[in-house]
């Protein structure tokens, strides 16, 4: 037994060190040796890149070059991090590893010469070099055998341990990479290598380094078929490399690098997705200001519960006939489970629909010019296919609306439908990116703020509160109290007294004042914003200057305080009323709650005066609410800093 | 001291004869007489009455209840004058804890103790605790429906009642965990059945049962339910339940908080059972694809929960796959083997090869099946004239990767045994049919197709379990369906098979014959196969939770100024006024613009404001503005639910949000 344990060992420590020759052999993507975490792996590497920015965009046109030279830049790193020892046994292989590498990009010019993006591309699915020689002994072995204490446990647990470690190094080893060829906006191409465990938001972050850009969340890869006129965004969870292999060796298609604002826009104005009522034009007015809380709390709505909840979304359009070039119009729905259309003759009741197609095997994408291509009635059109179908096809399906609006909705609906709750995910991360960028960039260069901040604003301003935890939990809070106003309403209730009951009204969750004064108080809050938080909003905040570059603190985009609006209705503007009294319809004032801070009795005094007015509409009270809260403790670090900045231009100005 | 008397005998203090029937509302009942004052408490009342009776009893439980008045006198502290108490009053001394049968999501009964002196909120979140459901706040209460008294002739069979009323809950705590489940549940072998009952899924309903199960047959017919909805804010006895009584347990609110397969396992599977029951008796409706969704759920989770197979099954972490595959591997192999065989064996894959007969159809062709030699290695299918001429890679074969495979299509009906594949390729799809010969290869094949089409390879390890889910589907053809002639056809023949009738709505049944219905349900199995019960479960409450209609509550309401009924339509977030007549939605109106609402009790007239003064005003028809009232206040309620908060409920908001209307 302890013989064959040890022999168990001793093969597994040649087998790690062969592994290890193997990985820094390859010269990309090396690892630490005693940390082979994958993660890790990718941020080492995006350094590589980092440190050869500047020769990338010299060298711009002459891609392969720059690709060669992070190969080589990739490879003395991995030489820096070797142990002297290792150093002088294993040069040759170093050497043989740069040759490689320089082999490699002498024969990528036969894939790039084409105008080919990412397909002609060297594909170089390592193959495992013989295991070289047995004496490899000076090798950084793993822990030696645990024999000491060798309970079997143990022995199972390192040995399984060892085995992870080793099946990493395999795979490691096999990792697929490859270069991509990345267009820009400004016509320009970028090369980059893209590798197999790579998703879109990676390479996303990856151009992000290597462009400067604003990194905000409109940017995309975006995949386009030049001979299908289709075209769509990746998702930011999807495998790069997955989607490039569908293609064929001969493709026109290309990959775009660009900002789309469909790409995210339903959780920018979710209201246009989820409330629009076909085609009444006055809700569309209505949907324009939606504010940002109630925003927040759609999308919490819709896809934080135990399942997302799809777009109801219907509506006739045109079908392409397959193989031919007519186009008949149906009535289509987009449920959870796929598009459905109204048979001939059938009511569009659940039982009578026919399925049209599933979400499981398509890819959909935004069809462009088909006017023209295949006599599409409009240019709106949509089309849905098995990612690897790159030809024209009878399995593609083609479908046309009557205008942009109606497009946007039902590629977003199905996108939905097909990812779900990741879209969501996707979103966040790429808002944290973004916030991330802004962060940085404010940090470094006052000036560098620079005039593209602004669109990143009010995106940061909705989705900040989504990542950050006690924010969000504040404003729930915010809109619970609101919620219950409408409640505590007066049922008009002749007969009975309410007494038995009353004096529990203020045990339900305080009004909102006392929510603010709480945060005010709080002493984690900035001096500033206690002031904004406690003075009261109507003096016009800093936010009204212009707007030039440093962005405005977050919330304020989503909430004009065009004063008049506030004013109209002054009984319902005194700024923090305990609506729950007024909501009482004043029966009786229930005695001010025992624990709230001093502001409150005082601002509750005015009410009883309207004490038969219904209780504070929740609209009204919320946009108070809402610069009040951000003013305290709900700020973030970075609309600290947005002020901060902005103090000082008003300053220097 | 009441009953102070002269030698006369008569009373000089102002005390007078109060009559208390002991017992439950039944005017037989035995009854004592004191002599009380105006001014004597409750709690000396009480004493008064034990002492009288002079019976050995645990008394803590009972208290009084006044008849006319309809109430329970709890506050022992009250005077009976303050209870405006004479000696007229009809009292009753009595128990508050009554037994009632409840008529559980899973449509099995359990008779429990439940509180008749308590708001039924409060009543409903004591039996909650009972059965371990978290949330009590989603659940109510309804009344059974009559029962029609026409057809007694059919008796119906004597159904197992499940028992917890002896059962008692210690206050307070939460219960503990004991062998797997509440610790008040491991009592007994009766209570420990009673936890399977409700922590595991029922097994198919039969279909003959389901189809004379009454089924709404329009939307009018679904407010029918809502009228029964017991009034939270008030308990049972003012309801008029008496004990014994036949109650529903439902999830009432369609805002399920924070669920959770592992600390759920009750409330998942009656909200499992509850959304099973509203599919199959078309309380909410769904295509036909969601539907063979549906049914190839259930097909699976009770095929987990007859087997036992609660737990996870193998095969869930790709990487564990990888790692189990490879010590075992590792541990044939290194007895003596060189590295480079330990190398290999770490990416071996399994293969299948064999002679099958292939169809391609093509156009203008009219070529049938022909005999190849086929090989499935990894995701890749190649197929060649024959064994010899595979020598090389691709050498004279056609290779076909499978990565991607649509659908691996099934057909199976008698000794037919096909595989239809639809693999996809830059110019469209191309169709293959495999033709195996028996049962056991078909399996085989079929596995390896279903998890290539996934982009796993036969390594995995969920590959044998995939084959043996294909035997098994293909012998319960065999028996549900009714293979060729082999069985009459009918529900009565599946003893030991499962039936798909049981698994679908009855209009599908009318639609399909079983044999149809069967390779369907297979097809869509293929996509669920891994998933473990809790998993399954949750797969299907979010199916049913993503249908356009879940969770719309429907009442007849008359909008003010219209002058005909219409629907409307109440769910978590919205209220939806619907077209009595063609179902259509004529109008949304969300919660989240809600101002505020009013309830004219004496006109039964709901009035809502919303924001930009839209008013909306209706009284209610087919259930009470009560049963309305306090859906509005329920959903607002459940909306305030934080995850920060734990599970303590505001009681009292609740019942702010939902009473109000009458004094308590």
């Amino acid at each position: 037994m302890g013989e064959s344990s040890e022999d168990i060992d001793q093969m597994f420590s040649t087998l790690l060190g062969e592994m290890d020759l193997l990985t820094q052999s390859l010269g990309v993507d090396t690892l630490p040796p005693p940390d082979p975490n994958p993660p890790r792996a990718e941020f080492n590497y995006s350094v590589g890149f980092k440190d050869l920015n500047e020769s990338l965009n010299a060298l711009e046109d002459q891609d392969l070059e720059a690709l060669m030279a992070d190969l080589v830049a990739d490879i003395s790193e991995a030489e820096q991090r070797t142990i002297q020892a290792q150093k002088e046994s294993s040069q040759n292989q170093y050497h043989s590893a740069s040759l490689q590498a320089s082999n490699f990009s002498g024969a990528a010019p036969l894939g790039h010469g084409t105008n080919v993006a990412a397909t002609g591309i060297s594909q170089y699915e390592d193959d495992l070099p013989p295991p070289p020689a047995d004496p490899v002994l000076d090798l950084p072995l793993p822990p030696p055998p645990p024999e000491p204490l060798s309970q079997e446990e143990e022995e199972a647990q390192a040995k399984a341990d060892k085995i992870k470690l080793a099946l990493e190094k395999l795979k490691e080893a096999k990792v697929k990479k490859l270069v991509v060829k990345v267009h820009m906006d400004d016509n320009s191409t970028k090369s980059l290598m893209v590798d197999e465990r790579q998703l879109a938001r990676d390479v996303l972050d990856n151009l992000f380094e290597k462009t400067h850009c604003d990194c905000n969340v409109d940017w995309c890869l975006y995949e386009i078929y030049p001979e299908l006129q289709i075209e769509r965004f990746f998702e930011d969870h999807e495998n790069v490399v997955e989607v490039l292999s569908d293609w064929t060796r001969d493709t026109e298609n290309k990959v775009l690098f660009l900002q789309k604002e469909e790409k995210y826009a339903v959780f920018k104005n979710p209201q246009n997705f989820y409330l629009d009522n076909r085609g009444k034009k006055e809700s569309k007015e209505t949907n324009e200001k939606m504010n940002a809380k109630n925003k927040e709390s759609l999308l919490e709505e819709s896809f934080c519960g135990t399942s997302i909840i799809v777009p109801e979304l219907e509506g006739a359009l045109y079908l392409k006939e397959d193989g031919k070039k007519s186009w008949k119009r149906r009535y289509f729905l987009l449920r959870a489970s796929g598009i459905y259309y109204v048979p001939k003759g059938k009511t569009k009741t659940s039982r009578d629909l026919a399925c049209f197609i599933q979400f499981e095997n398509v890819n959909i994408y935004y069809g462009t010019q088909h006017k023209m291509k295949y006599k599409a009635p409009t240019d709106y059109c949509f089309v849905l296919k098995h990612p690897q179908i790159q030809k024209e096809s009878q399995y593609i399906k083609y479908l046309c609306c009557d205008d942009a609006r109606t497009l946007n909705q039902w590629v977003m609906g199905i996108r939905i439908a097909k990812y779900g709750k990741t879209l969501y995910d996707n979103y966040q991360r790429a808002v944290a990116k973004a916030g991330l960028a802004s962060r940085w960039t404010n940090l470094g260069t006052v000036n560098a703020a620079a005039p593209a901040q602004p669109s990143t604003g009010p995106i940061n301003g909705t989705a900040s509160p989504m990542t950050d935890a006690p924010r969000a939990a504040a404003q729930r809070h915010a809109e619970t109290s609101k919620d219950k106003k409408p409640a505590l309403g007066n049922h008009h209730d002749p007969a009975a007294p309410r007494a038995p009951h009353a004096p529990k009204s203020s045990l339900p969750p305080p009004p909102p004042v006392r929510k603010s004064s709480d945060t005010s108080g709080s002493p984690a809050t900035p001096p500033k914003a206690k002031g904004t938080g406690g003075g009261g909003f109507p003096s016009p905040p800093d936010d009204f200057l212009p707007p030039p570059p440093p962005p405005p603190p977050l919330e304020d985009p989503e909430l004009p305080p065009p004063p008049a609006e506030f004013m109209e209705p002054p009984p319902d503007f005194v700024p923090p009323p305990p609506p729950s009294c007024a909501g009482n319809g004043g029966l009786e004032l229930p005695p001010p709650p025992p624990p709230p801070p001093a502001p409150a009795p005082d601002s509750a005094r005015p009410s009883p005066a309207v004490a038969k007015r219904p209780p504070m509409p929740p609209k009204r009270h919320e946009n108070p609410g809402t610069p009040g809260g951000a003013g305290g403790g709900e700020q973030d670090f970075m609309s600290d800093l947005m002020k901060a900045l902005q103090k000082k231009r008003g300053n220097v100005s | 001291m009441a009953g102070m008397k002269t030698a006369s005998g008569d009373y000089i203090d102002s005390s007078w004869e109060l009559r208390v029937f002991v017992g439950e509302e039944d005017p037989e009942a035995e009854s004592v007489t004191l002599r009380v004052t105006g001014e004597s408490h409750i709690g000396g009342v009480l004493l008064k009455i034990v002492e009288q009776i002079n019976r050995k009893q645990d008394w803590s439980d009972h208290a009084i209840w006044w008849e006319q008045k309809r109430q329970w006198l709890l506050q022992t502290h009250w005077t009976l004058d303050k209870y405006g108490i004479l000696a007229d009053a009809r009292l009753f001394f009595g128990p508050q804890h009554r037994p009632v049968i409840l008529r559980l999501p899973n449509r099995r009964a359990l008779r429990l103790r439940a509180s008749f002196s308590q708001p039924l909120f409060q009543a409903v979140a004591a039996i909650c605790r009972l059965l371990s459901i978290r949330h009590p706040e989603e659940l109510s209460l309804l009344r059974a429906p009559e029962k029609k008294e026409k057809k007694k002739k059919e008796k119906e069979p004597e159904e197992e009642l499940y028992d917890l009323s002896k059962v008692v809950l210690a206050g307070g705590v939460a219960p503990a965990v004991f062998r797997g489940m509440p610790a008040h549940f491991s009592d007994s072998a009766q209570t420990e059945a009673c936890y399977h009952m409700l922590s595991r899924p029922q097994p198919p309903p039969d279909p003959l049962l389901l189809q004379r199960l009454p089924r709404p047959s329009s939307l009018s017919d679904k407010t029918q339910l809502h009228s029964r909805w017991l009034d939270s804010s008030r308990c049972l006895m003012q309801q008029g339940i008496k004990a014994g009584d036949v109650l529903w347990l439902r999830f009432k609110y369609y805002s399920f908080f924070d669920l959770d397969p592992k600390t759920d396992p009750v409330r998942l599977t009656q909200l499992y059972e509850q959304a099973r029951w509203d599919l199959l008796l078309e309380e909410i409706d769904c295509t036909e694809e969601e539907m063979m969704v549906f049914a190839a759920l259930q097909y699976h989770i009770n095929k987990l929960s007859q087997s036992g197979e609660v737990g996870e099954p193998a095969g869930t972490d790709p990487g564990l796959d990888d790692l189990d595959a490879a010590l075992s591997n590792l541990e044939v192999k290194l007895e003596g083997s060189a590295p480079t065989d330990v190398l290999d064996s770490l990416t071996t894959i399994p293969e299948l090869k064999d002679y099958l007969r292939i169809f391609r159809p093509r156009k203008l062709t009219l070529k049938g099946y022909r005999q190849h030699w086929v090989v499935f290695k990894e995701t890749t299918l190649s197929y060649y004239k024959s064994q010899d001429e595979c020598t090389g890679p691709g050498a004279g074969g056609v290779q076909l990767s499978l990565s991607l495979a649509v659908v691996p299509d099934v057909n199976v009906s008698g000794q037919k045994f096909c595989i239809k594949l639809l693999v996809p390729s830059p110019e469209g799809m191309s169709e293959i049919y495999l033709r195996c010969q028996d049962e056991q290869q078909y399996a085989r094949w079929m596995a390896g197709c279903r998890l290539a089409s996934k982009g796993r390879t036969m390594a995995d390890s969920s590959y044998a379990s995939e084959v043996q889910a294909i035997l098994a589907f293909l012998s319960l053809q065999r028996t549900g369906g009714g293979g060729p002639g082999n069985h009459p056809q009918g529900p009565d023949a599946s003893a030991e098979g499962l039936n798909p009738y049981g698994l679908v709505a009855p209009r599908f049944q009318r639609k399909f014959k079983a044999k149809q219905l069967t390779p369907r349900i297979l097809e869509a199995h293929q996509n669920v196969a891994q998933l473990s019960l809790a998993e399954a479960q949750l797969r299907f409450i979010q199916a049913w939770q993503s249908l356009p209609d879940f969770g719309i509550s429907y009442v007849m309401v008359r909008f003010k100024g219209s002058r005909k009924d219409e629907i409307l339509g109440i769910a978590n977030n919205r209220l939806i006024r619907i077209d009595l007549a063609v179902g259509d939605v004529v109008k949304t109106w969300r919660f989240s613009n809600m101002r505020q609402w009013n309830v004219n009790w004496d006109i039964r007239q709901v009035a809502i404001e919303f924001d930009e003064h839209i008013n909306v005003a209706f009284s209610c028809v087919s259930a009470s503005c009560r049963i309305v009232h306090e859906y509005i206040g329920g959903y607002i309620f459940l909306s305030t639910r934080e995850r920060a908060r734990g599970e303590e409920l505001d009681e009292d908001l609740f019942l702010q949000l939902t009473g109000g209307h009458e004094a308590f």
